[in-house]
């Protein structure tokens, strides 16, 4: 198992976001959490990216705890030192791409590698390099994000996740900022990882690309998970009225 | 007095004036760096006394707090003030600016997007590293605008530690054209200032261009 949360709770000014969640993702999975906005699926993978902190509940990593629920009920922490290493095991892609505009893309992604991973600029180069071809922008290496557009750009920013070599990539709606024109080139890239087996979860409301392309669905609502399965279990035959409500929405 | 005694006299000045502008610069600069670290202190009372001092700064003439940097020293503690003039002229002139440019810096970091933040925190940048290989020359680039205003304020505002009877050229010009009955000094004076902050604005410009590689 990658990632494990238990009984996670979050709450924000007393507002319940997460409500006792719990769910695991499985190495070389790929698991899709869908649900209409506010029902707590970025804040969940806020969590688990330790870009916000919980309340109550497990976070564990390759079986390893990151956090825990003490005595009294509040959520502990590791050590900062330890949690970097936590940090190092998962990839973050943002919806709004969040490249560095004053780096080119090469540097983009080899910036982080070098400084933070401390390898060296020839490795570093040579794996955004392999990266960029896959990703298909390897002409762009020098350009800067400015020049690029939305789709181009997100492809960097999931390669320079990848630079990192993480456990485990996430994505927070990764084409909801995009044309529909540039969706396509975006999923396409995602699809292929998940062909390499790369354990992955994302946040999404392409619902014909989350029931290709995941091994599992998650439908959240309102905080808490409603249904979880297989894709042609959740999308062909939800258990859950509220689930087949959601989704009827999509059905043109 | 002939043009060129009278133009050679003020070039004194002029040095005089060029030492407190770059003088002030070099120390408000830096300084202004803290006095805005301060201010996004998470310590409420060092937050709270960093507006104070900010709001002192602001909400005064600079005239009166250089007249105090001098002045205060003998009033408050009796001490001797000799030989200590240009001193509170930097003190003072360098101390204003700081407040200022503490203000410039704090809107250029507020500016920056949270997600940049949020994708260096991700990635395992430390707190440094983020502000200093992310944040900071995203803030240069932005605040340079600003900067270049204030730079260009300082050049005009040398003329205040005329207020300590320091000989700079505005002093200079006053002194020369009182006793030659000339209007002269004054065009020299006017003219020295309108040259040295042309070569401001045009060097800030340059900069502003070298940050255009991205936008």
């Amino acid at each position: 198992m990658v990632l494990e949360m238990k009984n996670i709770r979050k709450q924000f000014d007393g507002l319940e976001v997460l409500k006792d969640i719990s769910f695991h993702v499985d190495s070389g999975e790929v698991v899709s959490i869908i649900g209409p906005s506010g029902s707590g699926k970025s804040t969940l993978l806020r969590c688990a990216t330790f870009l916000e902190t919980i309340d109550g509940g497990e976070i564990l990593y390759m079986g390893e705890h990151a956090a825990h629920t003490d005595a009294s009920g509040k959520a502990v922490y590791v050590h900062p030192k330890q949690l970097h290493r936590f940090r190092s095991y998962c990839g973050l892609v943002f919806q709004q791409f969040n490249l560095f505009p004053h780096y080119n893309v090469l540097k983009n992604l080899t910036d982080a590698p070098i400084h933070v991973q401390h390898r060296s600029r020839e490795e570093a180069e040579e794996t955004a390099m392999e990266l960029l071809r896959k990703m298909g922008i390897a002409d762009k290496a020098n350009a800067y994000p400015y020049q690029l557009s939305g789709g181009q750009q997100q492809r960097v920013a999931i390669a320079r996740a990848l630079a990192m070599r993480p456990e485990i990539l996430y994505f927070d709606e990764p084409t909801s900022a995009l044309d529909p024109e540039l969706t396509g080139e975006v999923l396409k890239v995602i699809r292929q990882l998940a062909e390499e087996k790369m354990t992955m979860v994302v946040v999404t409301h392409e619902m014909p690309f989350a029931r290709a392309v995941s091994n599992r669905v998650i439908f959240m609502d309102g905080g808490v998970i409603v249904e979880q399965g297989h894709p042609e279990a959740v999308f062909g035959d939800p258990e859950q009225e509220r689930t087949r409500q959601f989704l009827s929405n999509y059905q043109r | 007095m002939s043009f060129s005694t009278m133009f050679s006299t003020m070039g004194v000045g002029m040095l005089r004036t060029c030492s407190i502008f770059f003088l002030t610069l070099l120390f408000s600069l830096p300084l202004g760096m803290i006095v805005m670290f301060l201010r996004r202190s998470r310590i409420k009372v060092v937050q709270g006394i960093t507006k104070v001092f900010i709001a002192i700064m602001r909400g005064t003439p600079l005239m009166l707090q250089l007249l105090v940097w001098y002045f205060g020293p003998y009033y408050l503690f009796g001490a001797s003030i000799r030989g200590y003039r240009f001193t509170a002229i930097i003190i003072g002139f360098s101390v204003n600016y700081a407040a200022y440019f503490a203000e410039i810096y704090r809107g250029g970091i507020e500016s920056i997007p949270v997600g940049q933040h949020e994708a260096a925190e991700v990635l395992g940048y430390s707190k440094s590293q983020t502000f200093l290989r992310i944040v900071l020359p995203q803030v240069v680039k932005r605040i340079m605008p600003s900067v270049t205003n204030e730079v260009i304020t300082l050049v005009k505002d040398t003329s205040l530690a005329f207020t300590l009877a320091y000989n700079e050229v505005f002093s200079l010009a006053k002194q020369i054209s009182a006793s030659q009955t000339s209007f002269m000094p004054f065009v020299i004076a006017g003219v020295f200032y309108f040259i040295a902050n042309y070569a401001v604005a045009f060097a800030m410009e340059r900069v502003e261009k070298a940050f255009n590689y991205y936008r």
